[in-house]
């Protein structure tokens, strides 16, 4: 296991210099000139030259993206021009909201979808499959944003105010600063309607997909087998045929991470919470260029961390992967 | 690879003429067609899907026929109008017709859902037959560049193109969006027919070609290829929906197509702020966005049962 660990780890180094050159890459595509943005008014040819040695950009490019990826390692990841704080001690106390949203946008989705796939199983061909099978298809076709909006006029609107429409209050001991509200049912209440937004897709996915490997599992043999030495029906099921059927939900799970990343930058942006998705988005629209490339590789790591994680959990669950690569 | 003697190639070739050739395989063709026609025919959720297709696409065509008002008009006298019959779907913050708007917003999410999948299908193909046909370095080089692609969260990478082409209005902000989209998503189909090229290359028939000295082109794209189809489809089909869902939500975000042009997403954002008073704002557009996501996606689940039924 030690070594499956370590040749994964070797595996990421070239994806995460390869995600910093595209970063690098899109940085020096952005039309327009830093410079010249920096100076504004009191721009001058001599004052232009001086800063551009200063900030090396004088330099080769290849000689530059050095200098930049040292600088990153290090922990500089350049200085907001809008906060002129850190950009990486910004989007770190951004990052423990968004993990939180996709972490329960993943525990609804699992919620939904072991269940709904099990019964679908099991009782193909009746209403409470076609019941399960539409509603996935609804809510795959269903944006996650527009449910939001959905829960949002119900929720917030409808029932007035059952569930907060925007805002977070954090979980206790996790506020970064010394103004925000921390409590356990707060953060719940706040929440719950984003990560419904988020993992009602996801289930709907999973849902089908947990279907489909139930029913090819339990016309196995070896379940045909358990039945027959006597084992009850829930031990089979739950036991011997879900733990193998979990195996491509696992993975699929995994691939919905990229989802899920992209749609936590839409839902934070219409719950207003203060995660990494609205510091982006508010990065974007301000041009904060510094905070933009921050957001985005912190975002791009996670995603490359993320799938490291999920391949370790595929092979614990089958230990054929580790001997197979 | 065998090599395969010409005598022995020309006893085991049955023999056929010119003519009998090409009907048999259209003979066959037209059996698998009318197969997966009659299967397609039957299937009333995809026939369902087709039909909220076709409805969009015409939408989108006689858009300016259907509208009853121009989308881009403002009427500072008519903001806010709730449904009625002078305005089925009311007025937005601006007094724009939001029926009209809906119908408009038509052309760009299937515009962008079309193109984008053709683009990511035009050069992730020929990518995935290059790759999987001669393996090795270039194998290896193309699909780095593909993991490349990959690395990235889909919705994420789709930003970053955004920012680095600048979002704007019109028809040439409808093509930044679809090139980030397309982009995004080539090497969905360069894995897939890479896949496909693999087996299908180990096939006798190919083998075959090559004993008779065709050239390789003609050996990925008339022989290859077509069995390469089937995947290509459905996952084109499917895709679709993929890509207006993303669409809207780059537009929801502001780095989809700019105002004044009608899009679904964006007048979902521009409206978000309004529907606690006005709700009609949101359904309008979600629901547009919705339907057309549920028609792409019973027609390609539709679609993928019909041409090979063990995937049912």
């Amino acid at each position: 296991m030690r070594d499956y660990i370590l040749k994964r780890l070797l595996q990421i180094i070239p994806t995460i210099l390869m995600i910093t050159l595209v970063v690098f890459a899109m940085m020096h595509t952005i039309p327009g000139d830093p410079i010249i943005a920096l100076l504004g008014d009191a721009y001058s040819e001599e004052d232009a030259m001086q800063l551009r040695q200063a900030y090396g950009l004088d330099k080769l490019l290849v000689v530059q993206y050095v200098i930049w990826l040292g600088k990153l390692v290090r922990g500089d990841w350049g200085t907001s021009i809008l906060t002129s704080r850190p950009v990486l001690q910004d989007v770190l106390l951004r990052l423990p909201v968004t993990v939180e949203l996709i972490a329960l946008a993943m525990a609804v989705a699992l919620l939904i979808a072991i269940p709904a796939g099990i019964i679908a199983a099991l009782r193909q061909n009746t209403w409470a499959d076609y019941t399960a099978m539409t509603s996935a298809l609804a809510g795959i076709s269903i944006p996650d944003f527009f449910l939001g909006i959905l829960l949002l006029l119900v929720f917030s609107f409808a029932l007035q105010g059952l569930l907060p429409s925007s805002g977070w209050v954090y979980w206790p001991g996790t506020c970064p600063n010394l103004v925000c509200q921390e409590s356990v049912w707060g953060n719940l209440r706040h929440a719950l309607m984003p990560a419904l937004a988020l993992g009602v897709g996801r289930a709907a996915i999973l849902t089908r997909l947990l279907r489909a490997s139930m029913l090819e599992i339990i016309r196995m043999e070896y379940v045909t087998t358990a039945r027959a030495k006597g084992l009850a029906n829930t031990v089979v099921i739950l036991k011997h045929a879900l733990k193998n059927a979990l195996i491509p939900t696992v993975t699929i799970m995994g691939l919905q991470v990229g989802f899920l990343i992209g749609g936590a930058i839409v839902i934070e942006t219409l719950f207003a919470l203060p995660g990494l998705g609205t510091y982006g988005i508010n990065a974007i629209i301000a041009r904060d260029y510094q905070q933009v490339q921050g957001f985005i590789l912190l975002v791009a790591l996670c995603f490359v961390g993320i799938n490291f994680v999920v391949d370790l959990t595929y092979s614990l669950l089958d230990p054929r992967i580790r001997y197979s690569t | 690879m065998a090599h395969i003697q010409p005598q022995t190639l020309d006893s085991s070739i049955p023999a056929t003429t010119p003519l009998e050739r090409p009907a048999r395989q259209s003979a066959a063709s037209a059996s698998l067609y009318a197969q997966t026609m009659h299967r397609l025919q039957r299937s009333k959720t995809a026939l369902f899907g087709l039909g909220l297709v076709l409805g969009l696409v015409l939408v989108a065509i006689c858009a300016d026929v259907l509208a009853p008002y121009s989308p881009i008009l403002n009427d500072p006298a008519a903001t806010f109008q709730p449904p009625s019959w002078q305005h089925v779907l009311g007025t937005d913050q601006f007094g724009r017709d939001m029926l009209s708007r809906i119908i408009y917003g038509s052309r760009i999410s299937l515009a962008v859902g079309l193109s984008s999948v053709l683009l990511a299908v035009f050069i992730g193909v020929p990518f995935g037959l290059i790759a999987g046909f001669y393996g090795g370095t270039l194998d290896s080089i193309i699909m780095r560049a593909m993991d490349l692609i990959l690395s990235f969260p889909v919705f994420l990478l789709a930003i970053v193109i955004m920012i680095m082409f600048t979002p704007t209005a019109g028809l040439i902000g409808a093509m930044k969006v679809i090139l980030a989209i397309g982009i995004v998503r080539i090497p969905i189909y360069a894995r897939l027919v890479r896949g496909s090229v693999l087996s299908i290359k180990e096939k006798e028939y190919v083998e075959a070609c090559h004993a008779l000295g065709q050239r390789d082109p003609l050996i990925l794209f008339r022989h290859i290829l077509p069995n390469c189809m089937t995947p290509i489809i459905v996952t084109g089909t499917l895709s679709i929906a993929t890509a207006i869902i993303v669409e809207a939500s780059l537009s929801f975000l502001g780095l989809g197509t700019q105002p004044p042009t009608p899009s679904w997403g964006w007048d979902l954002k521009a409206n978000v702020s309004w529907i606690q008073m006005h709700p009609w704002l949101a359904l309008g557009p979600g629901c547009a966005i919705f339907l057309t996501v549920l028609g792409f996606n019973l027609f390609g689940d539709g679609l993928r049962d019909a041409l090979d039924p063990r995937l049912k």
